[in-house]
């Protein structure tokens, strides 16, 4: 079987939200009845294949061609199988998302991984604010999962964030970490401003110095992290590609904070292997 | 049937159905994880009255580990659910948690679980942390070397205790020649633990007693110093029988581990003071697995 295929005939003027195209709801049907399926373009629904062109069988791998950053809500909700899309994409990337993998070849706009509950989101380009975040409204972020970005992340990285690992690779923006309740958040590159500002617990690991940090946060002093070690080696388990923390040690800098909200959560500053 | 001229009797060892779980304790140095291992399998000699059987099986590399350090994995065999809840956090919390440098998780993936983490997280007093990494639950608690990390459970699993063979031998110096080579032998069997000090036993137990609070008591019938006074089960030449107890997760681990061990002990031979290869047999009264000494050796 081959993977299914989709194809924008042309950029898109308007917003074009994709939420039907997930392995779930494509799951069984003909390539008839995928071409019919209606979806939202701007303010218009219309058929599927007036905006793609559709070819292949198998649902459970679904390839988006010649993306733009219209294309939102791609992988909304998705709880099986692989999507993979080539090029940029929109807003509220893998809303929602409760199992299976994502991933993006370009860059991807706000809100992604929102609410997410599990699966894991790649994305080789840069992503917007918000990543991991809860829609205003929302208690928490993403419960669990996995997002690795490639590139750099906005502000307000993992906002409110309940559990799961977010790893940016590339910079990070302000509020890194705000708010986040728990989970682990892991920045290779600088980051802005004032990162973990109101986290209740949660870990934020950082690779290089922050520039900005909020006085609510209070060194603990360089500590050999032993859960590091294990979190480094495990991340390897899950996917080689995140073998790259090889190169850092168990030693960090911690600071605890916010301590404005009772500082349970804590800021690790990792100490490269000489 | 003879092997290396030890008789081999036509006898099978009883087992009986258990639960088991295996964790893995990992520590700066393998020296102290061993301390940890150690610890922890003291006084889990036998259910009888210990609670829990347990035992080393083997020495991880790291690369085998889940934080990359050298471990040790340890098997733990208890007769119910309820005895391995309580003793396995019993056992890491007070073992493994007061090692240095230690660390423990779950060494098997299984849809039951005891509780480790889950109970022991309170030590921290509300500092513990907790991290789900990988789909697994782990509990970090500051303790005074540093953080103690912990995962929340271990898997359990269906298991087999009780695969047995006695080692009938002149002196005991004899037989615990070609108890200590069978134990080693026993010892690579993966999936395989000999709980007994030294993996022998130097008193092994028949069911029951004429004592009524006592559930077993010494077997006579092997006892070299009542061969005139009961009906023995030993020649005159016998001097000293040993028995080598094996818990392990199924039947086809017990019968190989039993396989190599009995052919090791009988390596040494009548010249060396090995006379005989027998089991424990309680004319299946203890438990439904049976292992024909003579069946698994052909």
């Amino acid at each position: 079987m081959s993977a299914l295929v989709f194809t924008l005939k042309n950029q898109p003027e308007f917003t074009l939200d994709v939420t039907p195209l997930t392995p779930e709801n494509l799951e069984g049907k003909t390539l008839a009845k995928i071409k019919n399926l209606k979806i939202i373009y701007g303010n218009e629904s219309v058929k599927l294949d007036t905006l793609f062109t559709v070819k292949g069988t198998d649902s459970s791998q679904i390839i988006i061609e010649k993306s733009t950053d219209k294309l939102i809500n791609a992988g909304q909700g998705m709880t099986k199988g692989n999507i993979t899309i080539n090029g940029d994409v929109g807003d509220f990337l893998g809303q929602g998302m409760k199992n299976g993998t994502l991933t993006v070849i370009g860059n991807v706009g706000l809100w992604a991984g929102n609410a997410m509950s599990g699966g894991r989101i790649n994305i080789n380009g840069n992503a917007g604010d918000y990543v991991g975040a809860g829609l205003p409204g929302d208690s928490f972020g993403m419960s669990n999962g996995l997002i690795n970005i490639k590139g750099n992340a906005g502000d307000r990285v993992g906002d409110r964030m309940r559990r799961g690992i977010i790893i940016i690779h590339g910079k990070s923006g302000n509020y890194c970490g705000s708010r986040i309740h728990a989970g682990t958040i892991i920045v290779l590159d600088k980051v802005g401003k004032l990162p973990g500002e109101g986290m209740r617990r949660g870990t934020i690991i950082l690779a290089k110095k922050p520039t900005h940090l909020s006085a609510t946060f209070k060194s603990c002093g360089n500590l050999k992290m032993q859960f590091l070690r294990l979190l480094f080696t495990q991340l390897a388990n899950i996917d080689g590609e995140l073998s790259i923390f090889k190169k850092y040690g168990p030693e960090a800098h911690r600071f605890s904070g916010d301590l404005a909200r009772n500082g349970k959560g804590e800021l690790l500053i990792l100490q490269h292997y000489k | 049937m003879k092997i290396n001229g030890v008789q081999i009797d036509d006898t099978f060892a009883e087992a009986f159905p258990m639960k088991a779980t295996r964790i893995i304790i990992t520590a700066m140095t393998l020296k102290w994880a061993y301390r940890a291992a150690n610890a922890i399998r003291g006084f889990a000699s036998s259910v009888i009255a210990c609670g829990i059987e347990a035992d080393i099986e083997r020495e991880l590399k790291p690369s085998e580990t889940p934080d990359g350090r050298p471990g040790i994995s340890v098997m733990i065999f208890a007769m119910s659910m309820k005895d391995l809840e309580k003793h396995v956090a019993t056992r890491v919390g007070q073992s493994v948690m007061t090692t240095a440098t230690t660390a423990c998780y779950s060494g098997l993936d299984s849809e039951q679980k005891v509780s480790m983490g889950k109970s022991l997280r309170f030590f921290g007093d509300g500092f513990q942390i907790s991290k789900v990494v990988n789909n697994r639950r782990f509990w970090r608690i500051p303790v005074m070397h540093g953080e103690f990390i912990v995962e929340e459970t271990a898997g359990v699993t269906k298991a087999i205790g009780g695969g047995n063979f006695l080692v009938l031998a002149k002196t005991a110096r004899h037989g615990l020649a070609a108890c200590e080579k069978a134990v080693e032998e026993i010892q690579k069997v993966p999936g395989v633990i000999t709980a007994f000090p030294g993996g022998v036993v130097g008193s092994g137990s028949k069911v029951g007693s004429k004592y009524k609070f006592l559930t077993a008591s010494t077997n006579e019938a092997y006892c070299p110093t009542l061969k005139g006074q009961v009906k023995s089960e030993l020649s005159d030449e016998i001097g000293s029988v040993l028995e080598i107890v094996i818990d392990g997760l199924d039947e086809e681990s017990i019968n190989k581990a039993m396989r190599v061990g009995i052919k090791a002990a009988c390596s040494f031979g009548p010249a060396k003071g090995i006379c005989r290869i027998s089991a424990g047999n309680y004319g299946g009264n203890l438990g439904p697995h049976l292992f024909h000494l003579r069946k698994l050796l052909k």
